[in-house]
């Protein structure tokens, strides 16, 4: 079935482009001709990606005449503020900008359009789209019963960042390639803890980070999982979820005291300042630590293999559509998404410090060559990423607020390893038994292998 | 003549006096409050009686209908390790910065009545006022720059006196005692004006015929100015608590609740069940506990501290 979806997008874009070929060339200057004046408002975060966007907007708004409002939000306000907007009705976003957790609740909520809603319309639709640039597991990740609800943009992998200078110096040639080798033999090394030096640091601030960053990322590669959704069951008090979070706690040692309260910009910004030798970090943030003091010293690789291989962290956004606001404001919003995340954009986009999910721009050698980052980026999204590395639940925001509670408690002493699990589990089994979660789980992974 | 003429014009009056009021006449004060009634009603009470009813609900934003479901979200909100976690963070919060606010405050006050004359008084006042002013998002980021573990004006006094800097934001103990510190510093000065006000309705001629009667500080506090400050005492205890209980903006710029949960107070706890993990009806259950919870020490101050002076 979903085969067969994917399928049928791929022959109607097609057709679509064989029409308007033998028709007339598209453009964007015509197809936004009955757009005019319209003003659409874009949801956007205080993140790279998105200051990049809105430098090149202009270019848009000159070709269309359509007028482009950002709205940016920090990460941790940009759920609340989009879920409001939609429970309220209040048509304030056009363009809905949704982490790879959130698909599930919007579509299921009926508040956004499904591609296909615009690609069937030879009018919108740039013959130049191709949805397959887009990386499989970008499309997997946006998609909910097969059917692809967004354009990927400002596309995040976890990647291994480390400080070149320190690592010489302590005499390291390159990162190390797995976990235990991280602690066990750069940890030491590389800590002086009364220079206040550092081997690593985890970002673990409580929220998503906490969830995400710093949980989820020591489950995977240790071999464990959430759930089993076949079954129903949470499994965390797998002896595989204790191995991976008791090694978290372990290299605690070699990072910063306080690190449980560190998030994105904490960690990144002691990267830069040469306190912390490596951080397991979006892609995203290859600007900051690139202009930061360390600078050319920025070693980037992939992050580190676990027992169970390797599994990087993966997260990233896509431009949905709402569907409470009036028709033409949709299309008006299609036009900009579609313009945003296209193939031609990519490289300008890249340029400016965003991160991109086409894998024509980040394959580009001359662009590799420029920006370091993108040859891991891409070979983790094609190797070690799974698109549901987070769970893909209806019920996410509290799943994952107890989550982060339990991780903390762990991260903070309060319980130990064992009885955080436990509790976590228990927790969590109860919360998704009395709501419909089980009924919810969305697992994109399956959408993989019809691509 | 003029008797007369007075008794002519209220026989006048007497005659076109109604015998009993119009009907408009006795709606007339119940028009004039009318407006103020509504607009109490509209964002005081129609908000609570809401809350109240939500809270019986299962509703979680954008996922369902609400659906009633009795008392199961107070069973729930109880059982629940974070909100009691956060219940009582926040009323160790009130124990330790009530007392501390309210004996500087009354040692403010009391310095204020004796020590300054009148402008240097109204003065020092006017500069009390200054921390209560300072918007609580823009207090919390004052105080995450003055306390940061590396560059804050704190760690770097410190170390001029040879002490080793502490990690303010990033421990959880030292991380709580800075709210304990931002929280006296900015409403200290509160119970000093309010104290103060109650100082300055002791009559001058008690206090005088007071330090006729002895010269020691002591028996004079107790017998003449403490029985004037019991109300005003009263009003700081009830108003402090109402502004531990519903903490947030300072809090949250400060750390957003951590690290981890160390900071995360009651009101933060609330947020967070509402607007990150969306479960409306628990947060309201919340909610609603805590209003109950303010009331009952409200009503425990007023009955143990409140009383008039004689």
């Amino acid at each position: 079935m979903t085969a067969i979806k994917y399928s049928a997008l791929a022959i109607a874009a097609l057709a679509t482009a064989t029409t308007a070929n033998t028709a007339q060339a598209w453009s964007l200057e015509e197809a936004a001709k009955p757009y005019e004046g319209t003003t659409i408002t874009v949801v956007g975060l205080e993140r790279p990606s998105y200051d990049a966007a809105q430098r090149l907007t202009s270019q848009f708004e000159k070709k269309t005449g359509i007028n482009v409002e950002w709205t940016t939000f920090p990460y941790e306000s940009s759920l609340k503020a989009q879920t409001l907007n939609f429970v309220s009705r209040s048509q304030q976003f056009d363009l809905i900008l949704t982490d790879v957790v959130w698909p599930v609740t919007f579509v299921e909520s009926g508040w956004v359009q499904p591609l296909s809603h615009f690609t069937n319309d030879e009018e919108l639709v740039n013959p130049d789209l191709d949805l397959d640039d887009f990386v499989d597991i970008w499309r997997a990740a946006f998609s909910v019963d097969g059917e692809l609800y967004g354009l990927p943009f400002d596309s995040y992998s976890g990647l291994l960042y480390y400080n070149k200078k320190m690592l010489k110096e302590a005499g390291f040639d390159g990162p190390p390639e797995t976990w235990a080798e991280l602690k066990d033999v750069y940890g030491p090394k590389l800590t002086d803890r009364d220079a206040g030096q550092y081997a690593f640091a985890l970002q673990s601030a409580k929220g998503e980070t906490q969830t995400a960053d710093s949980f989820t990322r020591m489950l995977w590669p240790f071999g464990a999982r959430y759930f089993d959704a076949d079954a129903e069951e949470m499994t965390l008090t797998s002896d595989a979820a204790k191995r991976g979070i008791q090694y978290r706690e372990d290299l605690a040692q070699y990072m910063p005291d306080g690190i449980v309260a560190d998030n994105h910009s904490q960690v990144v910004q002691a990267m830069g300042q040469g306190r912390v030798a490596m951080i397991t970090e979006w892609s995203a943030f290859y600007t900051t630590l690139k202009d930061s003091k360390i600078g050319d010293d920025l070693g980037i690789a992939v992050e580190p293999k676990g027992p169970d291989g390797r599994y990087s962290a993966f997260g990233g956004f896509a431009y949905m559509v709402s569907a409470q606001v009036p028709e033409a404001r949709q299309d008006a919003g299609w036009l900009f998404a579609q313009w945003l995340t296209s193939k031609r954009m990519a490289r300008p986009l890249i340029r400016e410090g965003a991160v991109v999910a086409r894998e024509s721009a980040n394959s580009d050698p001359e662009i590799q060559e420029e920006f370091p980052y993108l040859e891991p980026m891409l070979e983790t999204w094609k190797t070690s990423s799974v698109p549901d590395w987070r769970p893909q639940l209806r019920c996410y925001p509290k799943f994952s607020e107890l989550v982060s509670d339990w991780g903390t408690r762990i991260q903070l002493g309060d319980v130990s390893v064992d009885e955080g699990l436990q509790g976590m589990d228990k927790r969590l089994q109860r919360y998704m038994d009395q709501t419909d979660c089980w009924d919810t789980v969305n697992q994109p992974r399956k959408y993989m292998d019809a691509m | 003549m003029a008797t007369s003429l007075d008794a002519s014009e209220a026989k006048v009056a007497e005659h076109k006096r109604p015998d009993r009021p119009t009907a408009m006449e006795h709606a007339t004060p119940w028009l004039f409050v009318l407006p103020s009634v509504l607009l109490l009603l509209a964002v005081g009470l129609y908000p609570i009686g809401y809350t109240f009813v939500i809270s019986f609900h299962n509703w979680t934003l954008g996922q369902a209908e609400p659906s009633f479901t009795a008392l199961s979200n107070y069973v729930e909100v109880l059982t629940d390790g974070a909100f009691l976690d956060a219940v009582s963070r926040t009323m160790l919060l009130l124990a330790i910065t009530l007392p501390i606010q309210l004996a500087l405050g009354l040692g403010i006050a009391l310095l204020l009545h004796t020590h300054f004359n009148k402008w240097l008084r109204t003065i020092l006042q006017v500069v009390l006022v200054i921390p209560i002013a300072i918007t609580p998002a823009v207090l919390g980021l004052l105080v995450q720059v003055m306390f940061d573990n590396q560059f804050g004006i704190i760690n770097h006094a410190l170390a001029s006196i040879g002490i080793q800097g502490v990690n303010w934001l990033g421990d959880t103990t030292a991380a709580y005692t800075t709210v304990c510190i931002a929280q006296i510093w900015q409403w200290t000065p509160f119970a000093a004006l309010v104290i103060s006000a109650s100082l300055a309705t002791v009559p001058s001629e008690i206090e005088e015929a007071a330090l006729l009667e002895t010269s020691r500080w002591w028996p004079r506090f107790r017998r003449v100015l403490l029985p004037y400050l019991w109300p005003g005492i009263t009003a700081v205890l009830v108003f402090q608590t109402a502004f531990v209980i519903k903490q947030f903006g300072m809090v949250y710029s400060i750390q957003k609740g951590g690290p981890g949960s160390a900071t995360q107070l009651v009101m933060l706890e609330i947020e967070r069940t509402a607007f990150r993990g969306f479960d409306i009806g628990a947060a309201a259950a919340q909610s609603i506990l805590m209003l109950v919870l303010s009331i009952l020490l409200a009503q425990t101050y007023i009955k143990l501290f409140y009383r008039e002076a004689a």
